[in-house]
This record gives C-alpha cells, structure tokens and sequence, in this order.
C-alpha cells in the first residue's frame, strides 16, 4: 500500500466563501492533499464552472451543501443536484432536515448536525445513517474559530457523534469547511487535531482518505457496474 | 560545567514550519498566539508538558521546538492558530525532525518558496519581493 491520499471534501469559493477556486486549490495542493471538493452552499451556487477541474496530481470534484429548513423540499433538492454534483453534502441542524438527509440514501455527508442541546444524533438517526451509508461530517471551522465554552461544547458533541457512529458503524468524513485560504489545514495537522480530540489514529485516517475515496467510487461508478452491489468484474466467454 | 551528554539529554523534536498570513508577522506576536492556542486547546497542563518553544522565525519560516513524546499534540495546538495579531493565519508544518541542523537542510533551506498562482491574496508586495529573490 502506498501513500494514503488525502482529501478535502468541504472547501467553500467565491461567493460563498472569500477566495476563487484556484488560490483553494493551489493551497490545498501546497499542503499535499489529493484533491477537494468545492461544496458552496447551495444558496450561493458560483455564476459558472470553475475553469480549471485537474491539476497535476490534484483533483477538484463538484460538491454542494444544500440549505434547505423543509424536509419535503429538501429531497426535491436532493433529486435536482443529485446527477451533477459527486459529493452531496447536506447542511444540517434541525431534528427534521437531520433525519430526512441521513434517510437519504442518495445523500452523502451530514454536516453539522448538532442543534439546541443535542448533538443532533440519536441511536435512530445513527442506524439509519448506517443502513444508507450516509456519512457524518466532522468539520474543522467551528473548532478553530471557537475557544472556551463554545469549542467544549462543540468537542462533547463530537464525542457523543463519535460513540453512536462508533456503535453503529457510521462512516466519518473528516474536512475543513473553510471558508478562506486561511481556513484549510494540512492533512498532517488534521489528523493530529482529529486525534487530540477524541478519534482513534486509523478513524481519523479512515475519515480523511478512505472514506471519501469510498463516496467518489460509489459517485463514479466503473463500466461494469450494474447495481450497489452487482458488478461485472470480469467479462468473459463462460459457455 | 560540562555539557550532558547527548544520550542524557532531554529529547526533542523539531518542527520546521511555514506561516501564510495575511500580513507579515513579527516572532513575538506568533510566540504569543501559539502559547495561547496551545493552552487554550490542551489547557495548562499538557501545553507545559508539550515544552513548545519557538527557536527562530524569519521570512515566513521557522522552527518549532517541542518534546519527542508530544509532537501530536503540539502539532494540533499548532493547527488551531487562526490569528496572529489579529490578522488570520495559518501555520503549515513542513517536516519534523530530531535536530535543528537536520530540520533546517532537510526543510527549511532550498525549499520551493510560493510559486506566483499559490499566492493567498493576490499582489502582495510580500510575493513580489520572494519571487525576485529566486
């Protein structure tokens, strides 16, 4: 097994966040990530494509977060970006657009999913999470830019995210959500924060480089793929 | 007094890193963050332990010392530096290493600087300057 490669699955552009796709990408690539996906929410969606979708060794994916407060609007939402986008992230924060995103199968990353007093899962949530591979996103911003108070409060919900996930075996992504250059942190300095704050060494890893490979390949399937599932391996003359 | 011998000696380890701001930054100002965020993310306790000590910084790069039993948590305590004086920031570790020698040939010296596209916010006379020297 080589390298692992690691990848950003919430970076937010122009005019979402402060910077164009290519000083993200440059930084990110600086930083020796494998590639991010560009994931503006979905009422700041940028004007036009972003020109450039591969550096050398780098790769930009077409992501979205959607907003939406309505469940039934939400999975309309889901239906119209579905087809274009390889990442679909939902931004979450009320008990029914969480539980709408994680009963999604087409759905793949729940971001933010804490609310009032809860972390925003429950023993529920987390099995249905599980059951249509929905994958819970653990988001660098709000951590770095809170201290005291907030940032525990954000680390205990992390923590009780982290024991329902770890029991029903929820898949974790781990990524910036930043909104600037300034935002993004190096694959290295992640892990080691994702660890400081409570996940295993190989979850972290799993969150940052496998898990999303997993989301890309279930997103682009290969030419022999029939159904989740069913694939053609291999062809051949049997008879 | 005679000096310890290296095998005595308390180990380290040295962490070779880049700063990208938003303006330049002065070694006291990024002294004074790192401590806070160390002790603000490990509290008191761990950061004492962590033994950071920022050893040089000039021209955006420098080094890190830090105990070799806590480089995880240093390097986390290092990531969760937003601000520097105010102005946002971000610290980017380039490599570790067991001396300073060793972290400054291997890291720090004949590093590719920024190319001209990486730049973070565009025509910053800090750019231009670093493009000309190479």
């Amino acid at each position: 097994m080589g390298k692992p490669k690691f990848y950003d699955f919430c970076v937010h552009a122009i005019p979402d966040g402060d910077n164009t796709v290519e000083q993200l990408a440059a930084l990110a690539r600086h930083f020796r990530y494998s590639g991010i996906a560009l994931a503006n929410h979905s009422d700041k969606l940028p004007q036009s494509r972003p020109l450039i979708t591969s550096l050398e060794g780098f790769e930009i994916f077409r992501g979205i977060e959607l907003v939406e407060e309505n469940p039934s609007k939400l999975h309309g939402l889901i239906g119209k970006y579905r087809k274009s986008v390889d990442v679909l992230i939902v931004h979450g924060g009320s008990e029914a657009v969480n539980r709408a995103a994680l009963e999604n199968p087409r759905v793949d990353i729940l971001n933010h999913p804490a609310f009032d007093k809860s972390s925003g899962l429950n023993q529920v949530l987390a099995k249905a999470a599980a059951e249509n591979d929905v994958a819970i996103g653990l988001t660098l911003r709000p951590f770095l830019h809170s201290r005291g108070s907030r940032r525990i409060r954000l680390l205990s919900d992390l923590r009780a995210n982290l024991d329902l996930a770890r029991k029903y075996d929820v898949s974790l992504v781990l990524s910036s959500d930043a909104m600037s250059c300034f935002d993004l942190r190096s694959p290295m300095e992640t892990l080691a924060l994702a660890e400081v704050c409570g996940l295993e060494e190989d979850e972290a890893l799993e969150a940052i480089s496998t898990a999303p490979e997993k989301i890309l390949s279930r997103n682009s399937p290969g030419p022999g793929y029939i159904r989740e599932g069913v694939e053609v391996l291999e062809e051949g003359d049997y008879f | 007094m005679k000096r310890l011998l290296p095998s005595l000696r308390a180990k380290k380890r040295y962490l070779a890193f880049e700063l990208i701001s938003e303006e330049p930054v002065s070694r006291s100002d990024l002294v004074r963050e790192v401590m806070s965020s160390a002790s603000s993310l490990l509290g008191d306790v761990t950061a004492s332990e962590c033994d950071i000590k920022v050893l040089g910084f000039e021209d955006r790069k420098g080094i890190i010392q830090c105990s070799h039993k806590k480089v995880k948590e240093t390097r986390a305590s290092l990531a969760a530096l937003t601000r520097v004086n105010g102005r946002r920031a971000t610290l980017y570790i380039l490599g570790t290493s067991g001396t300073v020698k060793r972290a400054t040939e291997k890291f720090i010296q004949n590093r590719t600087a920024f190319e001209p596209e990486n730049k973070v916010k565009p025509g910053t006379s800090e750019e231009c300057r670093q493009n000309k020297t190479q």
